[in-house]
């Protein structure tokens, strides 16, 4: 008994002494680092006052007045280096604009909850409108509950939209396989008309068919992504879901030549000489419109690599799923989700999927690195990531 | 006849040397003709050939450099203070006897803790150790080697500090030397083995440890950071330019740690 004791409080007293140690080991690191930081707070103090005061008169605090440009905001965000992104190929606008505004593109690496933008390590935050952006606004479970005390900046205002979330396939599936293709652009178009029309009851669907969040997000992503999907970058409607807009393809592909960068001299020189025809094809979309063409499909057991996990973000397939619009062109599909570092292109190059959704600039680095790979619907319009910032109270 | 053994001993380690170097060389040739491919049924996208993966290597010298030197350096820093720590520890539980069973077992249980799962949750604690992004995030990266690494040296300095040999004791005992001189002259210089056996541990553990702990960090940047990156962005040349970096730098590490064995302990046993 006595001995149990005595390793008892052995295990606290080496937990205790452990801890000590590290934070000893800690300390002698952290001194150099706090005199060479508070010297750079000091300098960044004096900017942030002096713009401040420039821009801005009436009110004045940590965060940005709500009637600031989003010029002055993304300089002095990106002089702070507090500008956030996840990178993996979703930071391409983020650098675009930085740079429109002269700035560094460096940004930091954005984690996939927003407690970074909560603590203000980041000041100027990625958020996609449909869904970090609800988080950040909204109370429901999982949200933060900042409602009208931030504001965004968007990309496609800001003429640095890039296109999202597409379906693709390898070329050589869609050569192989036309019929099936353009059965399946059709289907999931039925599907995504019908999604945009009732939001509300997609969410629902998606919500049920598994879902990564809570219903009442579901409901808020079902109705941002109907807008991603029915407006242009322009802010124009979209009438014909799922057009390959070729104006914003070409912004897409010029922005992607210019701020992916690729380590692979073979991969670079290949990215410079990519025109649109290298990974866009119109004529499945074309032909699944008119719908008179649509012949058998050759291969009718078919699947789909999502993005990211199950949710309204991809409401469209689940719906033509759940409403048997996939069943009535002949096809049998599963729906596979993605998530974390799953990459949708190298799946559907290597032949475990059929076809994917990925954003336009994964398909323009993919070709460049030596894949095959075609958009053959382009279903968001326009650009759904926004950097999001705390308005001054 | 002490010389013939040496010669002996000598041929026997170029022929260890030998094998591995031609195994590898065939190794390359098989990949680099493609054969390799054909075997696996993989495609050089997938596995590009090993001309490229070199040519990449050299035409991006400094952005490699810049990485490397991030690895390195976090690698290093908690395999340092990782290992001092360990080591005190150890001594603490040889001077408590009674309670250092019980702290090294714990010592122990956190390093069983899966790194990935203390990288992300670092990266939140360290978030007020500095201004500069880089910096904490170099902070909260070396927190999880040092981790990794305390372990392995604590229970090793442990049975270091311990394993006497039966006779020895004895004797510092009958010449009535202080527990100090004991320390000092018997304990101490009986652990520098096993301060090895427990560095052949945490040198490879530090590097896998610094890599992974990459891929959380807030700073993009590091070798293993760069595996992931060109990897989602189906860069598998590039991706395998890091990882033959990243070999490498195991490789050279684990060298230098052998080379500083044979120096330290020559003539031992």
């Amino acid at each position: 008994m006595k001995k149990r004791t005595g390793s008892l409080t052995a295990a606290a007293l080496t937990l205790a002494l452990t801890t000590a140690a590290l934070s000893g080991c800690s300390s002698a690191p952290e001194k150099e680092t706090t005199i060479a930081t508070t010297v750079a707070e000091s300098t960044t103090g004096k900017e942030t006052v002096a713009t401040e005061g420039a821009k801005e008169s009436a009110s004045t605090g940590k965060y940005y007045s709500a009637d600031a440009k989003a010029k002055d905001i993304v300089e002095d965000a990106a002089k702070k280096g507090k500008v956030g992104n996840w990178g993996l190929g979703n930071e391409y606008e983020v650098q675009a604009l930085l740079s429109k505004y002269g700035q560094n593109t460096a940004f930091l690496s954005q984690a996939f909850d927003m407690d970074g933008f909560d603590d203000n390590s980041i000041l100027l935050a990625s958020a996609m409108t449909y869904n970090e952006l609800g988080l950040i606004k909204n109370t429901y479970q999982g949200g933060y509950g900042y409602g009208d005390t931030v504001n965004f900046i968007d990309m496609n205002n800001e003429g640095v939209a890039m296109l999202e979330d597409n379906i693709f396939t390898t070329k050589e599936f869609a050569s192989a396989n036309p019929n099936t293709v353009k059965a399946f652009v059709s289907a999931s178009m039925k599907g995504w008309e019908y999604a945009c029309a009732n939001p509300k009851e997609a969410a629902e669907i998606v919500f049920n068919a598994g879902s990564s969040v809570s219903s009442e997000h579901q409901a808020y992503m079902a109705e941002e992504v109907k807008k991603l999907v029915e407006t242009d970058t322009k802010g124009n409607k979209v009438t014909e879901l799922g057009k390959l807009d070729d104006e914003a393809l070409q912004q897409t592909l010029d922005l992607a030549k210019k701020y992916i960068k690729l380590s692979d001299s073979t991969a670079a020189e290949k990215l410079q000489t990519l025109t649109l025809d290298d990974f866009r094809d119109a004529s499945y979309w074309n032909d699944a419109k008119d719908g008179s063409t649509l012949g058998k499909p050759e291969k009718a057991d078919v699947s789909i690599q999502l993005k990211w996990l199950p949710q309204a973000q991809f409401m469209g397939y689940y719906v033509a799923a759940a409403k048997g619009y996939y069943k009535d062109a002949g096809l049998n599909v599963t729906i596979t989700p993605g998530g974390g570092d799953i990459g949708e292109t190298t799946a559907v190059n290597s032949g475990q999927v059929d076809f994917g959704v990925t954003w336009d600039a994964n398909l323009i680095a993919a070709n460049a690195g030596g894949m095959n790979l075609i958009a053959v619907s382009q279903v968001y319009q326009r650009s759904g990531l926004v950097l999001v910032y705390k308005k001054n109270k | 006849m002490k010389k013939k053994r040496y010669l002996r001993w000598d041929k026997q380690s170029a022929t260890t040397v030998l094998y591995p170097v031609i195994f590898g060389i065939l190794l390359l040739i098989l990949w680099q003709t493609q054969l390799l491919h054909k075997l696996l049924g993989a495609d050089t996208f997938a596995l590009p050939l090993p001309g490229r993966i070199l040519r990449i290597i050299f035409d991006n010298g400094p952005t490699i450099i810049e990485n490397i030197k991030a690895t390195v350096m976090v690698a290093v820093g908690g395999l340092f203070f990782g290992s001092i720590l360990g080591y005190l520890l150890g001594i603490i539980a040889t001077v408590f006897p009674k309670w250092g069973a019980g702290g090294l077992s714990i010592a122990s249980a956190i390093s069983a803790v899966p790194i990935i799962a203390i990288a992300p949750i670092l990266n939140n604690l360290t978030k007020d150790f500095s201004d500069v992004a880089n910096v904490r995030s170099m902070f909260a990266k070396t927190i999880v080697v040092t981790i990794t690494c305390t372990a392995a040296m604590s229970i090793n300095a442990y049975r270091g500090l311990n394993e006497l040999k039966p006779y020895s004791l004895d004797l510092m005992k009958s010449y009535a030397a202080s527990k100090l001189t004991v320390f000092l002259k018997l304990r101490i210089p009986n652990s520098v083995p096993y301060i090895f056996v427990a560095l052949r541990v945490s040198v490879p553990a530090s590097i896998i440890s610094a890599l992974v702990s990459e891929y959380f960090a807030e700073f993009i940047i590091g070798v293993g950071r760069q595996i992931r990156e060109n990897i989602v962005l189906a860069q598998y040349a590039t991706a395998w330019a890091y990882i033959v970096v990243a070999c490498a730098i195991g490789i050279i590490m684990y060298g230098i740690l052998l080379a500083a064995e044979g120096a330290l302990l020559k003539g031992r046993k």
